[in-house]
């Protein structure tokens, strides 16, 4: 089943062609990876899936209904997680409160009820705190959650993205940059948790640097260059294609 | 399953407890150690200020800076008047009322302003602002610059029959509690949560399904309505209205309430901020040509060498810090009772 389609996405700025006609597929519960050199267009294209700049041409359904001209917040209520390249977390909150903010569109009791504290509320409180104790658990953050989410190390801080991310209980998560400046040991812990996340039936389009992650963890990989897609495939293929060698490293490699 | 903290889930402190009962029961006394009318006239007036700091503070937790905090607080004084003077109602009918006109009002006037945040609310709020107090000052209706006197006290009611300065003081501060009482609970539930959300980083909220321009929308009605509540007693306190009284200064003032007070603490920052600005610069009149310079000056250095207010800066002192009082509370009460 196709989650996510990218159709002749066009992304134009002043006289800049960010992307241009990019079309692909993400498909339920696969990790897809998008790679590129700097400047392909891979947070441009991010940020149009996730509402931050609408596209100049072409569209992109999720679950089939269109949701390009959608705002930020509309495009994660339709089930759309994503964390940010640089660390964008809520800095002077506790890692606990962070966690619960992700929450926030799966309340389902009155908004007077929660000011009231009514049993009902409470419970409900209660039950996403339960919850918010689980994420912390599962990405090694419990015994941080009382600091301040600035304290955290870097690492720690990239794991709370993805915490704060998951208690929103995506379909789709994007993650751009998830092990960039983690330490070897940080890496593989991420990429475990990554396909964890998976397992839980989170479809995950990464975009990533560090190459030996991308190919351990992806299903299939697309790769972006100069705004255009280059080719996809599985990782063993798109390794060996001349063409994304050559976009990496130049022409004489080849 | 184990919790990391006790705290987290039941939230309750009873030190915080203990220590808001000893505010509630000391305020409920003061009146009787005061004899003072003009000291009691200064409390009244720093239940107001304390009032509308904390309307600023609640647009700030949202991540809006307002310079117009008098807008509502005037719109609340004259529709009250009206109703009053106009429509021969009784104070008590006309203040319900004058909340539901003002968080209409509120409502009307938020759905355009909280669309720009930023630089762009900040500019709106203080345009607004004068033009509320122009709008008074031309509308033959409103009494002109002149103003509207002869305003009815509130009827009595009960006990209270509002002819002396300590029934005033209660009924403010039966305001004012209920001002903090909502506004606590707002800010502890998860509406305060999605403002600060919003406050620290729109996008990230944005990409967690919260809507900042509907939660924006919420903070600047509720803000300008507790405004307007305020504005509503102030008219029948003095007695007298013009439009003078609502004037940028006075929104000045309101937003130096909280930055004196603490611009992080949304309740206990602007009522400290507003006790002290209402009785220092009192007691500075001895001075009196010179006044406004001193008060100047003084708050001056406080914003640029201590810009978490006076709260923030208590703080900062580990041996000053709630949680080291509490230690040490704790450590007494165990020394007194015999036990380790």
């Amino acid at each position: 089943m196709i989650l996510l389609k990218i159709r002749n996405v066009t992304k134009i700025f002043g006289g800049l062609i960010a992307l241009r006609d990019v079309s692909f597929d993400v498909h339920k519960s696969e990790i897809l990876g998008l790679i590129g050199p700097n400047g392909a267009g891979k947070s441009t294209l991010f940020n149009v899936i996730s509402g931050f700049h609408s596209p100049d041409k072409g569209k992109i359904l999720f679950k089939d209904e269109e949701i390009n001209g959608l705002r930020v917040d509309q495009i994660a209520g339709r089930g759309i997680g994503r964390i940010f390249q640089e660390p964008t977390l809520f800095m002077q909150e506790t890692v606990f409160e962070n966690v619960l903010s992700g929450f926030h569109r799966h309340y389902r009791e009155p908004l007077w009820k929660a000011v009231i504290n009514s049993p009902a509320a409470k419970r409900e409180e209660a039950a996403k705190k339960e919850k918010a104790i689980e994420i912390l658990e599962f990405l090694d953050l419990i015994s941080a959650s009382e600091e301040p989410a600035a304290n955290l190390p870097h690492g720690h801080q990239r794991a709370l993205a993805i915490a704060i991310s998951l208690a929103s209980e995506p379909e789709l998560l994007l993650l751009d940059e998830p092990v960039t400046g983690m330490n070897p040991n940080e890496t593989m812990s991420m990429i475990e948790k990554i396909k964890r996340i998976r397992e839980t039936g989170i479809t995950v389009l990464i975009v990533e640097h560090d190459m030996r992650a991308i190919m351990s963890l992806c299903d299939r990989i697309v790769v972006l260059n100069l705004g255009i897609k280059l080719v996809e495939g599985p990782p063993d293929i798109i390794k060996k294609d001349d063409r994304v060698i050559e976009a990496y490293l130049g022409k004489q490699a080849v | 399953m184990k919790l990391p903290n006790k705290g987290i889930i039941n939230g309750a402190n009873r030190y915080k407890l203990l220590a808001v009962s000893i505010a509630v029961a000391a305020l409920l006394a003061l009146p009787f150690c005061i004899e003072n009318d003009y000291i009691k006239h200064l409390l009244i007036m720093a239940g107001i200020g304390a009032i509308l700091g904390m309307t600023f503070s609640l647009l700030y937790s949202v991540g809006l800076v307002t310079l117009g905090a008098a807008a509502f607080y005037a719109v609340g004084a004259y529709t009250s008047t009206l109703l009053v003077m106009n429509a021969g109602l009784s104070f008590w009918a006309a203040l319900p009322l004058t909340i539901i006109i003002s968080a209409i009002l509120a409502l009307g006037f938020g759905a355009v302003f909280v669309r720009n945040a930023g630089v762009a609310f900040v500019v709106i709020t203080l345009i607004f602002a004068q033009v509320v107090v122009i709008a008074a000052g031309q509308a033959d209706f409103l009494g002109g610059w002149g103003g509207i006197i002869g305003i009815p006290r509130p009827n009595p009611l009960g006990p209270a029959e509002f002819t002396s300065k300590r029934d005033f003081y209660y009924l403010i501060l039966a305001f004012l509690l209920l001002v903090v009482v909502v506004y606590s609970a707002l800010y502890s539930s998860r509406i305060g949560r999605a403002w600060r959300a919003i406050k620290l980083s729109p996008n990230l909220a944005g990409t967690l399904g919260i809507n900042a321009y509907r939660y924006r929308l919420l903070a600047f009605t509720i803000g300008s309505t507790t405004a307007a509540l305020a504005g509503c007693f102030y008219a029948h306190y003095f007695q007298n209205i013009t439009p003078g009284a609502f004037s940028g200064w006075t929104s000045i003032y309101v937003q130096l309430y909280a930055v004196l007070g603490g611009l992080e603490f949304y309740i206990l920052g602007p009522a400290i901020g507003a006790v002290i600005m209402t009785f220092v610069p009192e007691y500075l009149r001895v001075v009196r040509e010179i006044e406004p310079i001193i008060t100047g000056v003084l708050l001056l250095i406080i914003i640029l060498f201590f810009p978490g207010g006076i709260l923030g800066t208590i703080r900062k002192f580990p041996n000053l810090s709630l949680e080291s009082l509490n230690a040490r509370v704790k450590k007494i009460g165990a020394t007194l009772t015999g036990r380790k």
